[in-house]
């Protein structure tokens, strides 16, 4: 029994691991960026729902638009204004890192500030578990999580299949000159995948809020996580990266059936060392994009 | 831009260098976490500080004013070294205010070096009593605590297996071996004894590990952010057992976690209500920030009171404030009537003092439910 | 006065050590590493328990940190020979993150969070350093010889080899150059090297313990080499200087409310990183270089 309520635990982590990691996969695969400042956007969106919702006592649906928006705004001025003008002039992929770096330190410490530096989270019975089965406890989050990250997945994957920016957003990644002979402004495409990869964290730093709760160096651990989703899922699948938040959800917490606690966070890393120097291309990204 | 940037270092610095030396206070250091992930700590721990040295101007305690000169150890060695070398080296403080077993560590040397005493009156290794000469500690270390905590636990409320989750420091180290030792001395018994990683932040499945050993209490050796979460999750997740923990469940955090209600932990007695330094304290603490004191802000109080006292009795005796007099004056005298009592330093600068054990109630100090004892 | 800026400038020589030996992989060979750190902290530790365990002097411990940290950074090596670019910055991410867990629980060795205390003076020749002055000129001895080190490498042939690989890595095998062995030594010389700084830090601060050899030291490093320039001989150093400066700078400036002191000193140093990223990604030293050419 006690496999199955780590599985359990384990699929409900990997939620919020995989619509982390399918943001930043989004992002990373469209537009080349290596968006570091992803974890900014999640410290953004989930401080902001927590302090509307519990500290201002203003109702869920207004503080999750609102960090709707701010994380989206975020996307976008990250975009505009800093890497844009960094690919102007070399965008050498380092230095976009560390300018994306800098301003996680930024918002880190600008969150500390306003905010306070104790831990944040949010009171909801949702994440008081019931024992379904002797000795399993689940909450309501951890189907809401699962049902989010689904329904979240479905809709993007429609999105990018059906629609012309979605299609665009596809083919920035592989070919950013065709784009323009079809008409689309590269520039645009990218500010799409930025803001809907901004946008897809909100439910995740929501669901964190209500379960592990937030504190201001939360944005980095999410980042480290996010990218090892990514690379073990694979550079350029969203798909993958989804599996890989999952798969990453699931190690953590399965670990603890035999390794004692402190080597699960160890466990993760691992997995990602292996899997860069076995098989870069992860579990379904392109093989090409290896080097 | 480069040039820029170092002029303007420069200028500062001669400016400051100038302002300093046309101070006329005295000065004492703190070497606190201002910033990064403990920096609740350092602003806790400062302003108890603060409010100690508005205390001594207001009652004109030395023959200047006193004033703190606060430094960002960002709770990591190697910026708690730079903070102390300028502490020591450039404000020539003879007193410094530290925090956190791997910054005093760091910094002891430097101190004993310089014949600057460090005090600590918030991290809890036992190993803090062994920093040479100058470093004091004006908060019994872990292994007291827990010396009265486990027959308590044991014992008066007949809590008698028990689950630790313990976090991989000295600290939670020492709470572990503490508790191995003394908890089957009262007549209980070790059910598991889970050691997680600093930075973690999920418990869901530490909890269904120790739910799967179904103790009577759950004992949790952490700090900071995280404390709060393992207490939160365990609660969560099916664990609804008494919970207890050693002196940092007096964060104000915890205090106001709804899930820790209840919760048990020892701190050194301090009757907040007791007439004189204690009550006055109590009363200005909630005027300023509207929250009951915990034991943190008794131990920084009475730290600065210390340096005040001893500085005190040098001035009346016609020496010069520095490191080495201080340790002589407290050698010579080292009790002091203090917040919580009477404290009386050992010889080895750690002092003992009657531990009392609280229980969570949503106030800052919660209730007291075992009046203070000596660790045996 | 004076033993504060002594202070600073022993850090600040050993941080450009760090600092120099990172350029020399990821300035001049392009192998991007997030795992400096982990050097670094080989260095200490290994310096450390030759001296305390085996009574060493300072240079058979230093001698005995970089073979070890020699032998590790060829697990570094491994992924650098398969993969470029964020895929190697992954890789080293991940060895760097197991790396701290090794060091957090092998307690036996490395003392854990509570780490190694009162590590002996460095001796040399039979002279024991106790004096920070003195241990200044051992430290800024080592940075020069360093620099010398690689200053000899860069122009030497083997040198040509890794900008060659730098830039063109298909090109350069093409042209018979042995990839694996070229990439291997480079990031084997980096590593060792970088021990050096880890072997002074340990004698120096008496104390080491592993939250000095994190994820965050060695992004701060990164930063070093970015900032002050990368493929040059100073830029390193520059950002060395600068980079720990500013904190020590930012505490002179009077009237910062003394809780947010820390936090304006880390919004600064990353608006720093930004800026500088945007207006001169070249670093303060390095020449601008040209834009790339469209694919």
């Amino acid at each position: 029994m006690l496999l199955l309520q780590l599985v359990i635990n384990g699929l409900q982590l990997g939620a919020i691991y995989a619509l982390t990691a399918v943001g930043f996969s989004l992002i990373f695969g469209a537009t080349k960026v290596f968006h570091v400042a992803h974890g900014a956007a999640f410290t953004i969106a989930g401080y902001l729902f927590w302090w509307i919702y519990a500290v201002l006592h203003v109702a869920w649906p207004v503080a999750a638009l609102v960090a709707v928006v701010a994380s989206v705004v975020f996307g976008l001025a990250m975009e505009r204004f800093v890497y844009r003008p960094i690919q102007r002039h070399e965008g050498a992929f380092f230095t976009v890192f560390i300018a994306a770096f800098g301003m996680q330190i930024i918002v880190q410490n600008l969150t500390g500030t306003i905010f306070g530096r104790g831990f944040a989270s949010v009171t909801t019975s949702l994440s008081r578990s019931v024992e379904v089965l002797p000795g399993l406890f689940v909450a309501p989050v951890a189907w809401i999580s699962i049902l989010v990250a689904l329904v979240f997945f479905v809709a993007l994957s429609l999105y990018l299949s059906r629609t012309h920016i979605g299609m665009a957003m596809r083919a920035l990644s592989e070919n950013p000159d065709l784009i323009r002979v079809f008409g689309l402004d590269p520039g645009r495409v990218a500010q799409y995948a930025f803001g809907i990869g901004s946008a897809i964290v909100v439910p995740s730093a929501i669901l964190t809020a209500m379960t592990a709760g937030l504190n201001p160096a939360i944005g980095a651990h999410v980042m480290l996580i996010s990218l090892a989703a990514t690379i073990v899922g694979g550079i350029g699948s969203l798909r993958g990266a989804a599996c890989g938040g999952f798969l990453l959800g699931l190690a953590e917490n399965v670990a603890l059936w035999r390794f004692d606690p402190q080597w699960s966070e160890a466990v993760t890393f691992v997995v990602l060392f292996l899997f860069i120097v076995f098989r870069p291309a992860g579990f379904f990204g392109r093989p090409h994009a290896a080097k | 831009m480069r040039l820029v940037r170092s002029l303007l270092v420069v200028a500062a610095s001669l400016a400051a260098l100038s302002a300093a030396k046309a101070q006329d206070v005295i000065k004492i250091g703190a070497d606190l976490p201002m910033s990064g992930p403990n920096a609740e700590y350092g602003e806790l721990f400062g302003a108890a500080a603060n409010l100690a040295v508005e205390h001594a101007n207001a009652d004109k305690m030395l023959s200047k004013k006193l004033a703190i000169q606060f430094e960002d150890s960002q709770a990591t060695p190697q910026q708690g070294v730079v903070a102390m070398n300028k502490l020591v080296s450039v404000e020539k403080v003879p007193f410094v205010l530290s925090a956190f077993t791997g910054v005093s560590k760091a910094i002891a040397p430097i101190g004993d070096k310089a014949k600057v005493v460090s005090v600590n009156g918030g991290g809890i290794g036992p190993d803090l009593a062994e920093l040479g000469d100058y470093f004091w500690n004006v908060i019994p270390l872990v292994n007291l605590e827990i010396r009265v905590m486990a027959p308590y636990m044991v014992q008066e409320r007949g809590f008698k297996k028990i689950a630790l989750i313990y976090v991989d420091d000295p600290a939670g180290e020492a709470v572990n071996k503490e508790l191995e030792q003394n908890v089957p001395k009262a007549g209980g018994q070790m059910v598991a004894q889970l050691q997680i990683p600093r930075n973690a932040q999920q418990f869901t499945s530490i909890a269904a590990k120790v739910r799967e050993t179904n103790p009577d209490l759950v004992f949790i050796a952490s700090f900071g952010a995280q404390q709060a979460q393992i207490i939160k999750q365990l609660r969560d997740n099916g664990v609804p057992q008494q919970l207890a923990s050693y002196s940092a469940f007096a964060s104000p955090t915890v205090a106001e976690l709804p899930e820790a209600k209840g919760a048990l932990f020892p701190s050194q007695s301090v009757d907040w209500k007791a007439a004189g330094m204690s009550e006055r304290v109590a009363r200005d603490w909630k005027a300023k920030t509207g929250k009951e004191p915990s034991a943190y802000v008794a131990n920084y109080y009475n730290a600065v009171m210390v340096f005040v006292k001893l500085a005190q009795a040098l001035e009346k005796g016609g020496q010069p404030i520095n490191g080495e007099n201080l340790l002589k004056q407290r050698k010579a005298n080292g009790t002091f009537d203090l917040v919580g009592g009477k404290m009386e330093f050992l010889p080895n600068g750690s002092v003992s003092m009657p531990i009392q054990i609280n229980e969570v109630d949503g106030t800052g100090a919660g209730k007291i439910v075992k009046a203070g004892t000596m660790a045996k | 006065m004076w033993a504060y800026v002594v202070n600073l400038l022993v850090l600040i020589s050993i941080n450009a050590i760090l600092a120099v030996t990172l350029n020399f992989i990821l300035g001049y060979a392009g192998i991007f590493s997030i795992a400096h750190a982990l050097f670094f902290g080989i260095g200490a530790y290994g310096a450390t328990f030759a001296a305390m365990k085996l009574g060493a002097d300072f240079v058979s411990a230093t001698a005995f940190g970089m073979l070890l940290a020699a032998l590790i950074s060829l697990a570094l090596a491994l992924p650098a020979l398969r993969v470029r670019g964020e895929y190697f910055v992954a890789a080293s991410l991940g060895l760097q993150m197991f790396a701290i867990t090794v060091f957090t629980e092998w307690k036996s060795v490395t003392g854990g969070i509570g780490g190694l205390t009162n590590i002996p003076p460095a001796r040399i020749l039979g002279f024991e350093l106790t004096e920070p002055a003195h241990f200044l000129v051992l430290s800024l001895a080592c940075l020069a010889v360093i620099i010398i080190i690689i200053r000899a490498l860069v122009r030497s042939s083997f040198g040509r080899s890794l900008k060659a690989l730098r830039d063109d890595e298909v090109a350069a095998s093409a042209f018979g150059k042995n990839v694996a062995v070229i990439k291997t030594m480079a990031v084997v010389v980096s590593s060792s090297l970088a021990a050096i700084a880890g072997s002074l830090y340990a004698f120096y601060l008496s104390f080491i313990n592993v939250e000095s050899f994190v994820l965050e030291t060695s992004i701060q490093l990164m930063a070093m080499v970015i900032i002050g320039g990368t493929a040059t001989l100073f830029g390193p150093i520059i950002g060395a200087i600068l980079i720990l400066l500013l904190p020590a700078g930012l505490s002179y400036i009077p009237h910062l409310p003394a809780t947010e002191i820390g936090s304006i000193q880390q919004i600064l140093y990353g608006l720093a990183m930004v800026l500088l990223m945007i207006y001169r990604p070249g670093g303060l030293w390095g020449f601008q270089e040209k834009p790339k050419a469209n694919a």
